[in-house]
């Protein structure tokens, strides 16, 4: 029987609550490092960055901050500053040659301030340059990209190629009561997932596809507190099967593939990579009025969703305003008014028929937009770009202040 | 295709490189080539590409900006078979033409097409009309009979039309080559009115009385273009490393050259980085775990290693914000200086030590491996 509805149980990941960015500092990093007071463009950056943290004197002590399960180190000796965040430690076996081979393949690359070094087996993610030529922009770029990298890696190289462990903050699980829910939630969703691929197949839609693919990453995004080695799988495979330049018959494999691994993940393998990792930097981007108006104003994608509504194709229609109310809670940060009112969306459209839940969306976008919109009028707040993303939501937005870039 | 185009590679007609793009000329003379104006404009140097990817330096001697025409002269004498410029005047549609050029950057190519019409007019000039392929590229390239005879120079093609595209026709070139062999001027730049040289930058045409500051911008032609500052850093630290930055122009914020037999490319990858790199060496099959570790090895720094597929490159990145800090430019050409220098003598220790293999652009094997000094 086909799949009639969708659920979404209250998520398991935390709330990311943090203090909103202060540009001024930020500008006024810029003036004191234009004015050839380097140190002090250095501490006002990480103000800027870390704005609850009580960042000390680098010149006279290591700081230390976390990022997920990543220790991020910074100090400032003699006239360089130092960034670093360990990943492995390899051992002299095969998996060696594979971590290598990886970290040289995947982690290093042309266009990255940091790069992975190797002292006495242990690998490294470093930063380093002379204060004179660490800008307050190059080192936010730094301070961003960086822990995020490590982040990303540190775990899930642990688990593939069998590295040590080294100087990683441990994640704190998640107690019984919401493991069980998370398994609930996982299994579940991929049962759905698996339906709606085969109703992807039966109406042989690359535009169903592409909706499909981004439900498939950003429910999980938005629902659990994945890292590690599974997150980084899941990443892995909606690589493939989100690659839009793809053809549409390997998507689909790729997409199967992932379902049927992701159904296989055993119970304790799941539970190692759930869990509630702290983030001194927001690992989200800050939400906008601009950016829901992109969302959810007149632009190609709502046109596209109203047109499907209107020409009866519900399941469609829903599945887009779904993954449009997924997307903004996944990858973004928002007040507790506006973040309330996305949830409250998916409370509405909750198990309901998928007729249903595209009135209800429907509806329910437009007045989230009449209330939170930007109307028009540009709210000042997009100068990182974070406002202007919108196509349909099957990876995370670049990074805040970074632009999209291309290697060689 | 005609018997006489079987063989293009011995045919004078070369790849033009300046800071801006690529185009194509064509030898008019062992010593000068002919290629249209907006391919080397704004510059008065350029390099030339030869078949076995050697460079020379071209002078630019005469501009024509109207008619979209440039000689330069080359710094040694080229081989390639000059070809002729046809003095057939009857061109008809549907008579077959062959194009020679570098579309989009690739090696001699050649498209063949028809003539559309003889003498189309636009913007109050004639030019031939061909249906033959014309890409990015092509500019300043031969357009042939079948007789292998020049009957015009690509110039053009309309973006949002098919097979659409433009040359200028043999008549206009052939009196700009003989405007050119009569003279004994260095450098001049054709006015766009009545085509008399101008020599020297001036408001008026000495001959015609055109105003050639208003929409002509001609006083442009008689300046060194201003380079911006992200090129001019990294032409600076080129120059440090003895590397002529004209030669090494690879188009818009790109460079391309080889520091010994190791190929260095350099470019802008987005508004905040500058990479310089190195495809050196494709893996071997032995020793990997050696040589990852040694490519990962902390003594590296600032440069790095990655791998793409299996090509080793050595990669150093310049962030932008830097570039803008005059302070720190010549701290920053030592670094890339260094990079160079670095490329040349590790792509012979992968070789030598690790059993890599030469990578696709290297010229070690035209070279052979240079005896390893230490760092």
């Amino acid at each position: 029987m086909p799949i009639a509805a969708l659920g979404f149980p209250q998520p398991i990941r935390r709330r990311v609550d943090v203090a909103p960015r202060d540009f001024g500092s930020r500008d006024r990093a810029i003036a004191a490092f234009e004015a050839g007071r380097h140190i002090d463009a250095v501490h006002e950056t990480f103000r800027y960055l870390l704005p609850r943290s009580s960042v000390p004197d680098l010149t006279q002590a290591e700081y230390c901050f976390v990022q997920g399960s990543a220790r991020i180190r910074a100090r400032i000796l003699a006239d360089r500053l130092d960034v670093s965040a360990v990943l492995a430690v390899l051992a002299p076996d095969r998996g060696a040659t594979a971590a290598s081979r990886y970290l040289l393949t995947r982690v290093s690359a042309t266009g990255q301030l940091h790069q992975p070094r190797l002292r006495d087996g242990v690998i490294t993610l470093e930063y380093s340059d002379a204060l004179s030529r660490s800008h307050p922009q190059k080192l936010a770029e730094v301070l961003q990209r960086l822990p995020t990298e490590a982040d990303s890696n540190d775990g899930w190289m642990v688990e593939r190629f069998g590295v040590g462990m080294l100087d990683r903050e441990p994640v704190p699980e998640l107690d019984d009561g919401e493991f069980a829910r998370a398994e609930s939630i996982w299994s579940k969703h991929w049962d759905a997932v698996s339906e709606l691929l085969s109703e992807s197949r039966r109406r042989r839609s690359t535009a169903f596809l592409d909706s499909l693919g981004s439900y498939a990453v950003t429910h999980m995004q938005y629902a659990l507190p994945l890292f590690g080695a599974l997150r980084a799988d899941l990443n892995e495979h909606a690589d493939e099967f989100n690659n839009r330049e793809e053809r549409a018959d390997r998507r689909d494999r790729a997409l199967a593939k992932c379902i049927k691994e992701m159904r296989e993940v055993p119970g304790p393998s799941l539970r190692r990579c759930l869990g509630h990792s702290t983030y001194a930097i927001n690992p989200l981007h800050e939400g906008t009025a601009s950016l829901l108006s992109s969302v959810f104003g007149t632009g190609g994608g709502m046109q596209t969703t109203g047109e499907l509504r209107a020409s009866g194709r519900s399941l469609e229609s829903a599945l887009n305003l779904v993954v449009d109310y997924l997307y903004l809670l996944a990858y973004f940060s928002w007040p507790r008014e506006i973040e309330a009112m996305l949830r409250g969306g998916l409370d509405l459209a909750s198990d309901k028929p998928f007729r249903e839940v595209a009135d209800l969306l429907w509806n329910h976008a437009n007045r989230l937009l009449r209330a939170f919109g930007n109307h028009g009028e540009q709210d000042g707040d997009t100068e990182d770009g974070r406002g202007e993303h919108r196509d349909r939501h099957d990876s995370p937005p670049p990074m805040p202040g970074l632009e999209p870039e291309l290697t060689a | 295709m005609s018997a006489q185009l079987e063989d293009i590679e011995q045919l004078g007609v070369y790849q033009v490189y300046t800071g801006t793009g690529t185009g194509s000329g064509f030898l008019i003379d062992p010593r000068h080539l002919l290629t249209n104006c907006h391919v080397v404009e704004p510059f008065r140097e350029v390099a030339i590409e030869l078949r076995d990817r050697a460079r020379v330096i071209g002078r630019v001697r005469r501009l024509h900006p109207h008619r979209d025409l440039a000689i330069v002269e080359l710094a040694e004498p080229l081989t390639g078979e000059v070809l002729a410029l046809s003095d057939a005047v009857a061109l008809k549609p549907k008579q077959p033409v062959h194009i020679l050029g570098f579309p989009v950057g690739l090696p001699l190519s050649l498209t063949e097409g028809v003539i559309s019409h003889p003498r189309q007019l636009l913007d109050e000039q004639f030019f031939l009309q061909t249906d033959a392929a014309i890409n990015p590229g092509n500019s300043g390239g031969p357009i042939l009979d079948d007789a292998r005879r020049i009957i015009a120079v690509t110039t053009c093609k309309l973006n949002h039309a098919d097979s659409v595209g433009f040359g200028i026709p043999v008549t206009d070139v052939r009196r700009f080559v003989e405007d050119f062999r009569a003279q004994d001027v260095a450098f001049g730049v054709q006015c766009p009115a009545c085509e008399q040289l101008i020599e020297d930058a001036a408001r008026y045409c000495p001959s015609c009385g055109l105003d050639l500051d208003r929409n002509h911008d001609l006083a442009d032609y008689f300046e060194a273009p201003e380079l911006p500052p992200l090129v001019a850093f990294v032409e600076l630290a080129l120059a440090r490393a003895d590397v002529n930055p004209v030669l090494a122009r690879h188009g818009s914020q790109n460079w391309s050259f080889h520091s010994g037999s190791a190929p260095i490319k350099v470019w802008a990858c987005c508004s905040e980085h500058l990479n310089f790199s190195s495809p050196m060496a494709q893996t071997g099959g032995r020793d990997l775990n050696e040589l990852f570790q040694y490519l990962l090895a902390a003594e590296h720094a600032p440069f790095g290693f990655d791998l793409c597929g299996n090509t080793i490159r050595m990669n150093l990145v310049v962030h932008v914000s830097d570039v803008f800090a005059p302070a720190e430019h010549d701290a920053l050409a030592d670094r890339a200086k260094e990079f160079i220098r670095r490329a040349d003598r590790i792509d012979d220790l992968l070789i030598d030590t690790y059993g890599c293999r030469p990578a696709a652009d290297s010229r070690i094997e035209l070279l052979g491996t240079t005896v390893l000094q230490p760092a």
